[in-house]
């Protein structure tokens, strides 16, 4: 039997997010299941009552400490789940809704589940949220579901490799490349205000994202990354800037793909995949080679390792470690501002295609995933799929939805069918806000 | 279902505008799709307010132990004067100043500008008993606190009612200082006894007026001021 732990370190990722967060910005990210049913709020709340303590490393606070952040349990009452709202991925508290880090949102018949970055990443939080699904769906009378997969068994002990710092078992590689740090182009718009989150959701067949895919031989991700590209390039021509700047996307690898690993916590690192218009004009094809190679290049298990010990070694520096956390905020976050964030004009993430034990199939409809709100003016891109239906999430705080439109329309020029939802308001509300502004 | 005619892409029953680039929905076909489900609800949720007790607590308790030990010490160790009486007003004062960010914020910034002022005099006609000399309580210190309140509760009002902006912003600081020191003069000549005359004061509402000027000029000329936000923008 497991002892229940007192606390936790934070892994090596959630060191940074917290160190991010202002008044008008946490990490945070959404993951929703839509079902074919309406949501019966009482009976998601028991199943979120059963299936919290299955998953310590989410029922925590994060508190300070002098020299590091740490997660304690968090017996306090909730998490509650509430109606939805819209503008999601709002900015999240330490010290707000009895100092939970999760929530738990309910509109029509889908469940939206928001964690703050720094207790773990999308595959941590999609097993929590299909352990929550299937919990749901068992008090509804569909008694069959399984467990596997994302489901994990809430009558189990957790496993004490679910709640490990993965990073410290693999960071083990001789030599700690160093990390890139060219400013590359930032999308410029009108900023919302902070409270508003613009969403535009593209859904799709995935059969026909593999079609094209396929045309151009490269994979989904590398074929939707280089569409992004081809976008922000677009975009960055259209604003005629005095000097081009690279355009480069960030974009996390999941990897427990390349490290074994059943951690809930984070398990990620960015790669870079870019083009530098300085050097000619790329064209759609020559962007989509581009893309594979530097995926073929980069991500395998030696370039991973070299990359997450880069990060170990600045971690367990002894000097940075006896620095106070103060100071260590302000350093991380200037950090963060002038290198990191410059260092790509958008995000991107791939769940790709979600395992769904056949059990539970017939009452999905689909997922949708959402990377939150970004730091600085800037598009994030995620996309999820589910059976024959995939879907491309974007997130900005920027009233211009010109990267949006410019992918989503060389999607459909390239033969796919694409369904737009949004949450934006109608356009006259910005009419008339400009014209108030005049 | 819609399609866009601008984008291609497939819209939702319930959009009335493309929100890829705003082009409105027009299908004649389907003019009564009003009852279709939102993709997202409508009501947005206000961010939490967090109350920050904790710091309230150590900011009251902090003020409290200083004036409490420094009374003991003048009343048992150091008893030539009562220096401690100063040392509890500025605790009281920064108490006070302090009170809207730490511990209560719901009431209008007028009211806690204006118990700053209350505070700020007592805490003056406290020095002025300890010294014993109440002239320049009575020329200097009331009419400079009360002047200097009028002009922030002025540069209040302004901020949160007139039209907001850098510009508008630039315009209300530089009005109020001007203001403030030209006020500041008069009320020192005459404590002086002297003829009222602008010295010193002449010089900064030379500068502010000359920047006020300028502002106006960028406001009221359209092409003017969209040039310096093109310029100023970050």
């Amino acid at each position: 039997m497991v002892e229940r732990k007192e606390w936790y370190k934070l892994d090596l990722s959630a060191i940074v997010y917290p160190t991010l967060q202002r008044r008008d910005f946490s990490s945070v990210y959404r993951l929703s299941v839509l079902l074919k049913e309406e949501i019966q709020p009482e009976l998601l709340q028991k199943a979120l009552d059963r299936t919290m303590p299955r998953f310590p490393t989410y029922k925590v606070a994060i508190r300070r400490g002098l020299f590091w952040r740490y997660m304690e349990p968090n017996d306090r009452p909730g998490p509650f789940v509430k109606p939805d709202i819209g503008n999601p991925c709002q900015p999240m508290s330490f010290r707000g809704q009895n100092r939970y880090l999760v929530r738990v949102y309910y509109y029509h018949n889908r469940i939206s589940f928001e964690a703050h970055h720094s207790l773990g990443d999308g595959t941590g939080g999609m097993c929590l949220l299909m352990t929550l699904t299937a919990e749901y769906l068992r008090l509804l009378g569909h008694e069959e579901i399984k467990n596997g997969g994302f489901v994990l068994d809430v009558n189990e002990k957790p496993d004490p490799e679910e709640l490990e710092d993965a990073y410290m078992r693999y960071a083990k590689s001789k030599i700690c490349p160093p990390r890139p740090g060219e400013k590359t182009y930032r999308v410029r718009g009108t900023k919302e205000p902070f409270y508003t989150l613009n969403i535009i959701d593209g859904i799709m067949p995935t059969s026909e994202v593999v079609k094209v895919s396929k045309k151009y031989q490269a994979s989904i991700t590398e074929y939707l990354n280089a569409v992004l590209l081809y976008a922000l390039l677009q975009k960055q021509a259209e604003d005629r800037h005095f000097s081009l700047r690279p355009v480069r996307i960030a974009m996390p690898v999941n990897l427990r793909r390349f490290f074994p690993s059943k951690t809930l916590r984070n398990f990620i690192t960015m790669v870079y995949p870019g083009v530098d218009p300085r050097l000619g004009e790329y064209t759609f094809e020559e962007i989509v080679t581009q893309v594979h190679h530097y995926m073929r290049y980069y991500v395998n298990d030696k370039f991973l390792r070299a990359d997450i010990t880069t990060n170990a070694r600045t971690q367990s520096h002894p000097l940075i470690r006896i620095v106070p956390l103060f100071i260590k905020d302000l350093v991380v976050r200037s950090f963060y501002a002038k290198v990191q964030d410059r260092n790509s004009s958008a995000g991107l993430t791939n769940m790709g295609a979600m395992a769904v034990d056949e059990s539970m199939k017939p009452y999905i409809e689909r997922f949708d995933i959402c990377m939150g709100q970004p730091f600085s003016s800037r598009t994030n891109c995620a996309v999820i799929s589910f059976q024959d239906t995939l879907t491309i999430n974007f997130a900005s705080s920027i009233v211009e939805a010109d990267v949006e439109r410019y992918f989503f329309r060389k999607l459909v020029k390239d033969g796919i069918h694409v369904k737009i939802e949004s949450n934006r308001e109608e356009p006259d509300y910005h009419l008339n806000k400009l014209l108030r502004e005049e | 279902m819609s399609y866009c005619v601008n984008c291609g892409v497939e819209l939702d029953d319930s959009a009335k505008a493309c929100p890829l680039c705003n082009t409105p929905v027009l299908n004649p076909n389907e003019m009564l799709k009003a009852n279709a489900i939102a993709p997202f609800p409508k009501e947005k949720a206000p961010v939490e307010e967090i109350r920050r007790t904790d710091l309230g607590w150590l900011v009251s308790t902090v003020a409290l132990a200083t004036a409490v030990t420094c009374g003991m010490l003048n009343w048992l160790v150091f008893r030539q004067n009562l220096w401690s009486l100063a040392v509890i007003g500025a605790c009281v004062l920064i108490w006070v100043i302090l009170f809207p960010l730490v511990i209560y914020h719901k009431w209008t910034p007028y009211i806690y500008l204006l118990l700053d002022g209350a505070t700020l005099l007592l805490y003056l006609y406290l020095i002025a008993r300890m010294v014993e000399k109440y002239e320049w309580y009575d020329g200097l210190g009331i009419p400079i606190v009360l002047w200097t309140l009028a002009v922030l509760e002025l540069l209040t009002f302004a901020g949160r009612r007139l039209p907001k902006g850098i510009l508008a912003g630039g315009l209300y600081f530089f009005t109020a200082l001007a203001m403030l020191c030209v006020g500041i003069e008069v009320i020192i000549d005459d404590y002086l006894e002297g003829p009222i005359s602008l010295g010193w004061s002449a010089v900064v509402l030379t500068v502010c007026v000359i920047i006020d000027i300028a502002i106006i000029t960028m406001l009221s000329r359209r092409r003017l001021r969209d040039a310096v936000r093109r310029r100023l923008h970050f």
